[in-house]
């Protein structure tokens, strides 16, 4: 069952609320992937019993008695958050994130808590504190991270909607590993507001669902203007599902030039030509544009994301909230022993690094130059959008792989994200959709498009879906 | 990268590590510089910075105080606190 025939059979009385968050829930206690960090079943019983109870005010809403799954990254209040952290294991929030209040308000029930990358820092999952997700098309295999749980999550049917973030692809990358479709929203549509801080100037919440029906429906309830969040921006009041069935006539796409120059697999391209003439069949005009430069993006990345974390993650000291180091007889071994047990590897190599780049000496060559990359990333991207009304481009350059395969090679893992971290640097919005399969494992392409396109991108996700079957696999 | 240089920047990110473990955090940061350095190659010096993608100027609100008072849920959160304090190890001898 998908978003929208769930949704359908809640309005049209055919299922409860109480039935279908039942249903989710029995699903979710037999979940054999770890999907979950926590689920709640006396408090979405108790929600799901309230929208019943008042069915004739929620039967409008985007996500009408809808069970969903939210990240681990989502403060809610009263329930435990941990970013799949040790640090945060014990985390009560005292409020919730305004993701998690709007979707609330949009008549969904929370089920469940989904695991990922210790604060949202990996592409496998790998490093969650509660151990790995695994691919619900083969258990041996990652979901991609760091919202792999959210994205197993949706494939594996456990729910049809969930949260997540993007801060360098980790929506779209586990969205293209598990087969379903994932949104990262221009930077500043959703509020950062209660979603635990990695890299403030490119951390962003979006929608997954099987198809861009349910990422529509989801981020009309995701997106607002937000006082709370410094970057929220005002924007039109557009609704996102109502878009779908919108005409925006012929489009001028940008597709790849010289692909074959980039680390891509043979499988992924081939899925790629494909859909290139799926976009021709729909009437669209195709552009080649140089991509190579952009390559340079990872760089950047991996200047600014540990940057920003070794800043945002200082709050975490043992004092205020969160895990503290057992005996400690002076604040300074309270500091540092605290942080060196409550953080696992991964986080505790990225806060060094951004500490690094960021004090004296180095701060030139490696935090101003990667400011300088992000800036000729963005104007690079406002010229391709003199040209194209969107880019497509492959989501990641191979499939899922092996557990621990990469994990040894941390080069290898971080050019996971070559294809998804531009679209962050620059803050534009991108979507990804399954678009071939190969050994029964899903691939899938990108649409990027400039700020606040969210409308196009989902409708041509969506005329895309129209004519295809990609996203209707399950594993 | 070598030992001094490591042990002031773990002083300054606040963790801490054992001698033993440097030579293995070492290499696993200079393999990470390994991957970055790459865009040192680039000339850019007639671009400036850019440290957020939208140059937003700063969202404002009314200055207004709020009835709001949470400090038990917040004190609650805490590893150590009494009723009105967080607790931490003697700070001043």
């Amino acid at each position: 069952m998908n978003f929208k025939q769930q949704r359908d059979n809640f309005r049209a009385k055919k299922i409860s609320a109480v039935e279908a968050v039942e249903e989710s829930l029995r699903k979710i206690k037999d979940d054999q992937l770890n999907i979950f960090i926590n689920h709640f079943e006396q408090e979405a019983l108790s929600n799901a019993m309230h929208i019943d109870n008042n069915f004739d005010d929620f039967i409008a809403k985007p996500l009408s008695g809808v069970p969903i799954a939210h990240k681990d990254i989502f403060c809610t209040e009263g329930l435990p958050t941990t970013c799949g952290s040790k640090m945060l294991e014990n985390f009560i929030p005292p409020y919730d994130s305004t993701v998690v209040k709007n979707c609330l308000d949009a008549g969904s029930i929370m089920v469940a808590k989904t695991n990922m990358d210790e604060f949202a820092m990996g592409s496998s999952n790998e490093t969650s504190y509660f151990g790995a997700v695994s691919n619900p098309w083969n258990h041996d295999l990652v979901p991609g991270g760091s919202s792999g749980g959210a994205a197993a999550c949706v494939s594996a049917n456990l729910t049809t909607i969930s949260t997540g973030t993007d801060t360098g692809g980790s929506i779209r990358q586990p969205a293209a590993l598990c087969g379903i479709t994932g949104l990262k929203p221009t930077y500043g549509l959703v509020s950062r507001w209660g979603m635990i801080a990695f890299c403030s100037s490119m951390d962003q919440a979006g929608p997954f669902s099987r198809d861009a029906f349910g990422c529509a429906a989801l981020l009309d309830a995701m997106a607002s203007y937000d006082e709370k969040d410094s970057t929220s921006t005002k924007r039109q009041d557009i609704n996102f599902e109502e878009s779908l069935s919108k005409n925006f006539g012929s489009l001028k796409v940008g597709v790849i030039k010289n692909i074959q120059e980039l680390d891509i697999s043979e499988d992924v391209i081939n899925a790629y030509e494909t859909s290139k003439t799926v976009l021709t069949g729909l009437g669209h005009k195709l552009v080649e544009v140089d991509f190579s430069e952009l390559s340079s993006g990872i760089c950047s990345y991996y200047v600014i994301a540990p940057a920003e974390c070794s800043s945002n993650l200082s709050r975490f000291d043992g004092v205020k909230y969160g895990y503290r180091s057992k005996g400690e007889k002076d604040i300074a071994n309270l500091y540092m022993n605290t942080r060196s047990d409550g953080f696992g590897d991964e986080v505790k190599k990225r806060i060094l690094i951004g500490t690094h780049v960021l004090s004296a000496g180095f701060y030139d060559a490696y935090y101003l130059q990667a400011q300088k990359v992000r800036r000729m990333i963005k104007l690079k991207f406002e010229n391709f959008f003199k040209d194209v009304d969107l880019i497509f481009m492959p989501t990641t350059l191979d499939q899922a792989f092996e557990k621990n395969r990469k994990s040894d090679d941390p080069n290898r893992m971080y050019k996971e994200d070559l294809l998804t971290i531009p679209a962050n640097l620059a803050g534009l919005p991108a979507i990804s959709f399954p678009n071939g399969f190969k050994n029964n494992l899903p691939i899938a392409g990108q649409l990027i498009g400039k700020y606040f396109a969210e409308d196009l991108l989902l409708n041509t996700t969506n005329k895309i879906q129209e004519v295809t079957d990609w996203h209707k696999m399950t594993p | 990268m070598d030992k001094i240089e490591l042990k002031n920047l773990l002083f300054l990110a606040r963790i801490s590590a054992k001698e033993n473990e440097y030579p293995e955090i070492i290499k696993k940061l200079e393999n990470t510089f390994e991957l970055i350095d790459e865009m040192q190659d680039l000339d850019l010096s007639d671009l400036e910075p850019l440290n957020n993608p939208l140059e937003l100027s700063n969202v404002t609100r009314i200055d207004k105080d709020k009835n709001r008072n949470d400090k038990k849920k917040f004190l609650d959160n805490s590893p150590e606190s009494d009723e009105d304090y967080f607790n931490v190890p003697k700070i001043i001898e």
